[in-house]
């Protein structure tokens, strides 16, 4: 018997092109105090997987055409339980794993035990969704988990629906939707600074290096970002300038740009109808010189943000370009056209956003601790994610690397601290 | 089991006494116990979930009757009326053949009728495949447009043997092969318009000046118009470029006038 297809998106299509760039791996850890019902876990993630099918499914390159062919699974593969020694390295080995798109299935969750705590960890491919609906998605898993173990309720409640990229005009007025549907023009600039990491070598491995803020920092820069009319995201973005500046040794006077990676969910109606997809699209931080302290820095993070935010359409110029591309030539052909048009962001950050402890609890009982990141980037590309859990900033960059690119982040990351701390006074 | 009976029985509202929608009821059960298999092979052991999850899926049992029921007589139509429609038009063809050609005696003139009906046999089962072709991927959609512009080669083929033999003179019949070709142009425009091609502007932009180009060149041929006098039906063909070209941009001009509401 045949197996059932779905049809592969937009961004599925431009995800798979990123695999010169990244390994598509978005990564989620949700540190317990308890130890969960595990075969509830297993039931729940059945369910999810059912609901979700993009999940199971492997994806198809035809070079004409490409599709994804759902295929059958059993759940040991999906979901792994194990009591390992050092939780921390297990945890670091099964996230930095990678999924390929060819793969029968898209997400993997392990979870380790170790003295009566858990850590719930998952990877998922970036082109089944993004980091916003993966946050849904947990969401709902988590709920359902709740729902089933304390009432019995089958946990069959989760989204399903288009998973279209042109959902994201469908809460614009009839103009504004004919308006954003002729946005054409690519406005991203090429710009040729990078991070100062090592050259690539065929023993470079994947590693996430993490540096954590208190909730101090983060009060104190709620009340710098009032001071200075900036958010706390663009406080983040004018100390990774500021850092980098001082880390690769870039001329003050250059101009430098960093993408931000922008939620395109802002411009729908309502997403309970959509099934999860990806939505994210970028939006080009540019400064005309470093500037003479890290403030004169965020004065021009905030001139350059400014400038997007007023644009009704913000982050949605490409996209019908993007569309045009796929849907008339052979997907090889449309690639490569693509690839020519197309300049991945050198130096990116995305913010994940503020992680709701209650929405990740388990029968009522939130997680310790909780992160997600972004995925594996391949040199010279980098992304410095950040995520905030109980107002505990913690900012990630997941390299393909060496020890001295580690170094090279963890120094980075130094940098961040202390530019953050002269922000906060 | 008995699960999705209650299920199939509560929610098939639409639910007669035919013996369609026993078929129908049964072929839902089958798939909703295969369905539950399949969950189970996953690793799912709870049968009330593995119940409620199938339940969920099969939900709408009303639309999908309906959608069985014009699956099934679209299976009929093919499965009966088609070859005996087929075999019909055969018989037809080849009654009306040899009766013309005993009563005429025209032998030399009637194998036309063969030809029309191998021809509309052809035309007739190149545009199931292009029904066919245009539920498909996009990507398959060209393969449309070249069995549909060899439909209508066809057609003046055949326009052009029946005048060849039928029409004592010769002055009407080669320019029926270019009026073929205008016919094939017009039939791609309307294929890519109906369907919503890309780049069927730029389609538009190219084959208007051709349609018109051909048909002068076929109206002067039969002394329609002269060759000096009638070039201005070139000029028709880009005449019809501009207007279109004016018609985009005025029912684009609102978007391209669009002021943004500033949002602070």
């Amino acid at each position: 018997m045949m197996n059932r297809r779905l049809d592969a998106e937009l961004w599925d299509k431009m995800h798979y092109l990123f695999r010169d760039f990244n390994d598509r791996m978005v990564h989620v850890e949700l540190n317990y105090d308890f130890i969960p019902d595990i075969e509830a876990l297993r039931t729940v993630l059945i369910c999810a997987f059912e609901k979700v099918p993009v999940l199971h499914s492997r994806f198809v390159d035809k070079k004409l055409w490409t599709h994804w062919e759902v295929m059958p699974y059993n759940i040991d593969d999906v979901f792994t339980v194990s009591h390992p020694d050092n939780v921390e390295d297990a945890v670091e080995e099964f996230l930095t794993q990678y999924i390929a798109p060819t793969e029968d299935i898209q997400m993997k969750v392990a979870l380790f035990i170790k003295d009566g705590k858990s850590t719930l960890c998952m990877v998922e491919n970036h082109m089944c969704m993004d980091g916003g609906d993966l946050k849904l998605f947990l969401q709902e898993l988590c709920e359902n988990y709740s729902r089933y173990v304390s009432e019995g309720i089958s946990p069959v409640s989760f989204r399903t629906g288009s998973r279209s990229y042109a959902d994201v005009y469908s809460g614009f007025s009839k103009t504004e939707a004919g308006v954003a549907r002729r946005l054409f023009k690519n406005i991203n600039e090429r710009d040729n600074h990078r991070f100062p990491l090592t050259e690539d070598n065929i023993r470079d491995r994947s590693f996430i290096a993490r540096k954590k803020f208190s909730e101090e920092t983060l009060d104190k820069l709620k009340v710098k970002g009032k001071e200075l009319g900036a958010t706390i995201n663009e406080l983040l973005l004018a100390s990774y300038f500021y850092s980098v500046y001082e880390l690769a040794g870039y001329p003050e006077s250059d101009k430098v740009m960093i993408s931000n990676a922008i939620d395109l969910r802002r411009h729908m109606d309502s997403v309970n109808d959509k099934g999860f997809t990806n939505h994210t699209s970028w939006m080009q931080c540019a400064i005309p010189e470093r500037g003479k302290d890290i403030f004169e820095t965020v004065k021009y993070v905030v001139e350059s943000s400014n400038r997007f935010k007023k644009d009704r359409f913000m982050g949605l110029y490409g996209l019908p370009l993007l569309n045009f591309g796929y849907s008339f030539m052979p997907h090889a052909v449309s690639e490569e056209i693509i690839k020519i048009g197309y300049s991945n962001p050198l130096m990116a950050m995305s913010n994940i956003g503020i992680l709701n402890g209650q929405h990740y609890a388990l029968c009522g009982k939130e997680p310790a601790d909780a992160f997600m990141s972004g995925a594996v980037k391949y040199k010279p590309f980098v992304l410095l994610t950040a995520t905030t859990y109980k107002k505990v900033i913690t900012l990630s960059m997941c390299v393909r690397g060496n020890d001295e690119d580690k170094e090279i982040v963890k120094r980075f990351f130094e940098l961040m601290e202390k530019n953050i701390n002269t922000i906060t006074g | 089991m008995n699960r999705f009976i209650d299920h199939i029985e509560n929610t098939f509202k639409g639910a007669d006494n035919s013996h369609d929608a026993y078929l129908y009821k049964r072929e839902v059960l089958d798939s909703m116990t295969e369905r539950a298999k399949e969950v189970a092979r996953s690793g799912l052991s709870d049968e009330k979930v593995i119940a409620d999850l199938i339940k969920d899926e099969f939900s709408d049992l009303d639309a999908g009757f309906t959608g069985y029921k014009k699956k099934k007589l679209r299976s009929k139509l093919l499965k009966y009326a088609l070859p005996i429609g087929i075999i019909a038009f055969v018989i037809l063809t080849l009654a009306a053949y040899f009766i013309t050609s005993g009563v005429t005696g025209a032998w030399g003139k009637t194998w036309l009728i063969i030809v029309g009906g191998v021809f509309a046999l052809i035309i007739f089962c190149f545009i199931l495949l292009i029904a066919k072709l245009c539920s498909m991927r996009r990507v398959f959609h060209p393969i449309a447009r070249v069995l549909l512009v060899i439909c209508t080669i066809l057609i003046s083929v055949f326009a052009f043997l029946f005048l060849h033999i039928m029409v004592p003179t010769e002055l009407f019949v080669w320019p029926t092969l270019l009026g073929g070709v205008i016919l094939a142009l017009a039939g791609d425009l309307i294929f890519a318009f109906g369907t919503k091609q890309k780049l069927r502007t730029i389609s538009f932009f190219f084959y208007m000046p051709a349609i018109t180009a051909l048909l002068y060149v076929m109206l002067a041929a039969n002394g329609a118009v002269t060759w000096n006098g009638g070039w201005p039906i070139v000029l028709v063909g880009l005449a019809v470029d501009f207007a279109y070209i004016i018609y985009i941009i005025m029912s684009n001009m609102k978007y391209f006038t669009y002021k943004q509401e500033v949002e602070e």
